[in-house]
């Protein structure tokens, strides 16, 4: 009995002995790849800040306004914000790589996934980037338009139409990812719906004579221009 | 020689049919049905009158008119007076109308009448506004005189126009033009001019017409070109210059887009020509001197002040991009002040517009939106000035002018050092 026990034990413990043995590699490979994954990330992050520095890619989002967005969002310079995106994602796929070699079962497929994933991230993030841009321009003149024909609330003018391009975006972004897709698509009906219908009120009872005034001003018929429009400044 | 494709062949076909001529006279028009008669009239009297020993042909290049413009260039009978003026004409009054073909806009309409005038080796070419009704006669004269006569290459207007006048010229346009040149022009863009037969050949060679400055900017393109080009230019007073009433011209916002846009993008082609110019010297003012000028326009100028404060608010954060912080400051200063009390000192409007001109040249952001968030300070500029000389008689005016036009020079330097440490994007 005695003599049974201690062979079970023994080879109880000729198992972990062994499993340990057939794991530590495992371990060692895993660290290896996720300790070269991070130098090769960071060598990338390096390389990609200076081709964008070489490209001037700071200049390029400070002209198309979006400089000014990423300050706002207290977010790093547009270089280091890409730089640090394609770092993560590189040292991610490299970690979940090492965490494969593991052999963990409920792990297993994660690196098919991400790879799978990787594509539609990448497409969302140029969607988001592209509204970014379409925002701002359209801020932009929106802005400049308003102010120069005497529009009353220029920056709320303005400021709507940038938000409004903003979350359009925002939405197309995370329904590529399909993430929440159905709770991302019902509340932007709603949210946006309900900013149509919120302007259309307000215009209606606060906005009547602005949109007599502007409709005067389109179809002006026989009435004389306004005082001082007829003066040249030429 | 002329690209054959700017000339269809009927048009070829008339041209040929009047053969080489001294003086070409061209009018670009578009829907000018009203006021044409009176300007073709002007022109017919012109040649009999001073030039009856010259060959003369008169060019209509049209844009698409439906409103019969072209009919009535082309049929237009003179009255008994002007039947008898013609006579005395030794040689045959040729009138030809022709739609011009390619980009639509004035552009296209004087590279046709060039491509004309370099066919027939016309000696001398001017150019006029279809719109203006106070064309007399003697402005054809005074436009052709110092080209035959005194061999020049390029004849301004100088219009007899009292000094509050048209602010986007004397506040923006003249003195930018003249610091950057270094000639003292009173009209750097009008729409009438005079200029040789080679001076209008060499105009055809250059990479212009294609662009938007041909389009909404020719008139500027034409100056500039002169006198970046060492052409002999001058200028011949030519009385005042009234438009039609009711004309269909653009509103401010988009006639300030064009011409301060044209202005910019003018400097940035020829900086080659204006950046190594320095103080500036005037440009000889030939013929008999101009009558003074007329009253004082009625512009408001509390009025283009009275949205100043609230414009530099809503738009700070566009002007961060393009004004230094100093100026900023100054501006959000000047703007605190009661509209009647507001003062926007030249040293401070000078620093504006170079600011603008230097991001315009570094493209901060689009240059559409650069040239639009300039407005709203010219108009603070514009009536600020208006309100200063409401009183004032118009040599006082004509001083601070002048005292404008020197500050434009005294701050180039500044605006050359920040042109030439950037390269534009």
């Amino acid at each position: 009995m005695a003599q049974m026990i201690a062979n079970a034990v023994s080879q109880a413990g000729a198992n972990f002995v062994e499993s340990i043995r057939l794991f530590l590699p495992r371990v060692v490979t895993t660290i290896s790849i996720v300790l070269a994954g991070w130098v090769i990330a960071a060598v990338l992050r390096l390389a990609v800040r200076w081709v964008l520095g070489w490209l001037r890619f700071n200049a390029a989002c400070e002209r198309a306004g979006l400089a000014p967005l990423l300050k706002t969002a207290d977010l790093p310079q547009a270089d280091v914000l890409v730089s640090k995106v394609v770092f993560w994602l590189v040292w991610i796929g490299f970690l979940l790589s090492g965490v494969d070699v593991l052999g963990f079962t409920v792990l297993q497929g994660l690196v098919a996934s991400f790879v799978l994933f990787i594509p539609r991230l990448v497409v969302a993030l140029g969607i988001f980037v592209v509204g970014l841009l379409a925002a701002n321009f359209l801020w932009r003149a929106t802005l400049l338009t308003a102010v120069n024909a005497h529009a009353p609330s220029p920056r709320l003018l303005a400021g709507g139409v940038r938000w409004l391009i903003l979350i359009l975006a925002g939405a197309m972004a995370l329904d590529h990812i399909a993430v929440a897709r159905t709770i991302v698509l019902t509340a932007f009906a709603i949210a946006f719906g309900a900013v149509m219908l919120g302007l259309a009120i307000a215009f209606g009872i606060g906005g009547g004579n602005v949109a007599r005034r502007f409709l005067e001003r389109q179809f002006p018929g026989d009435r004389p221009e306004p005082k001082g429009e007829d003066v040249s400044h030429l | 020689m002329a690209q054959p494709s700017l000339l269809p062949d009927e048009l070829v076909q008339e041209l040929m049919a009047v053969g080489q001529v001294d003086i070409l006279v061209g009018i670009p028009t578009l829907n000018n049905a009203a006021t044409i008669a009176a300007v073709v009239k002007a022109v017919h009297r012109a040649f009999a009158r001073y030039f009856p020993r010259d060959r003369t042909v008169l060019i209509n290049s049209d844009g698409g008119s439906e409103d019969g413009t072209r009919a009535i260039v082309r049929d237009l009978s003179m009255d008994e007076a002007d039947t008898l003026l013609m006579r005395h004409s030794l040689r045959t009054v040729h009138r030809i109308s022709a739609p011009y073909h390619g980009v639509p806009g004035k552009g296209s309409a004087l590279r046709q009448i060039f491509a004309a005038a370099d066919l027939l080796q016309a000696r001398a070419v001017v150019v006029l506004d279809p719109e203006v009704t106070s064309v007399a006669p003697e402005w054809i004269q005074a436009l052709v005189t110092p080209v035959r006569n005194q061999g020049f290459d390029f004849v301004a207007p100088i219009y007899a126009r009292h000094p509050l006048d048209g602010p986007l010229v004397s506040q923006l346009v003249r003195p930018l033009v003249r610091a950057a040149y270094g000639l003292q022009i009173a009209e750097p863009q009008a729409a009438e001019f005079g200029c040789s037969g080679r001076f209008a050949a060499d105009c055809l060679e250059q990479a212009v017409w294609e662009t938007s400055l041909a389009q909404y900017g020719i008139d500027l393109w034409l100056t500039g070109h002169a006198m970046a080009g060492g052409y002999r230019c001058c200028q011949a007073p030519l009385g005042p210059r009234a438009v039609a009433p009711g004309t269909n011209r653009p509103g401010l916002a988009e006639t300030f887009g064009q011409v301060v846009g044209s202005l910019f993008a003018l400097l940035e082609a020829q900086e080659a020509a204006w950046i190594p110019r320095a103080g500036s010297e005037p440009l000889p003012a030939l013929g008999p001197a101009p009558p003074p000028p007329g009253e004082s326009p009625p512009i408001d100028g509390e009025r283009l002040l009275q949205s100043f404060g609230a414009n530099l608010r809503d738009l700070r954060s566009v002007l961060d991009a393009i004004l230094a912080p100093d100026t900023e400051t100054a501006l959000e200063e000047a703007s605190r002040a009661r509209p009647d009390r507001l003062r926007f000192p030249d040293e401070l409007w000078v620093a504006t517009v170079y600011q603008f001109l230097a991001a315009h040249h570094e493209g901060v952001m689009r240059r559409e939106h650069i040239t639009q968030a300039l407005l709203p300070l010219y108009l603070a500029r514009a009536g600020s000035f208006v309100l200063q000389h409401a009183a004032a008689d118009a040599a006082s005016i004509e001083a601070d002018l002048e005292a404008l036009a020197l500050q434009f020079e005294r701050a180039k330097p500044y605006l050359v050092q920040r042109w030439t440490r950037t390269t534009p994007r």
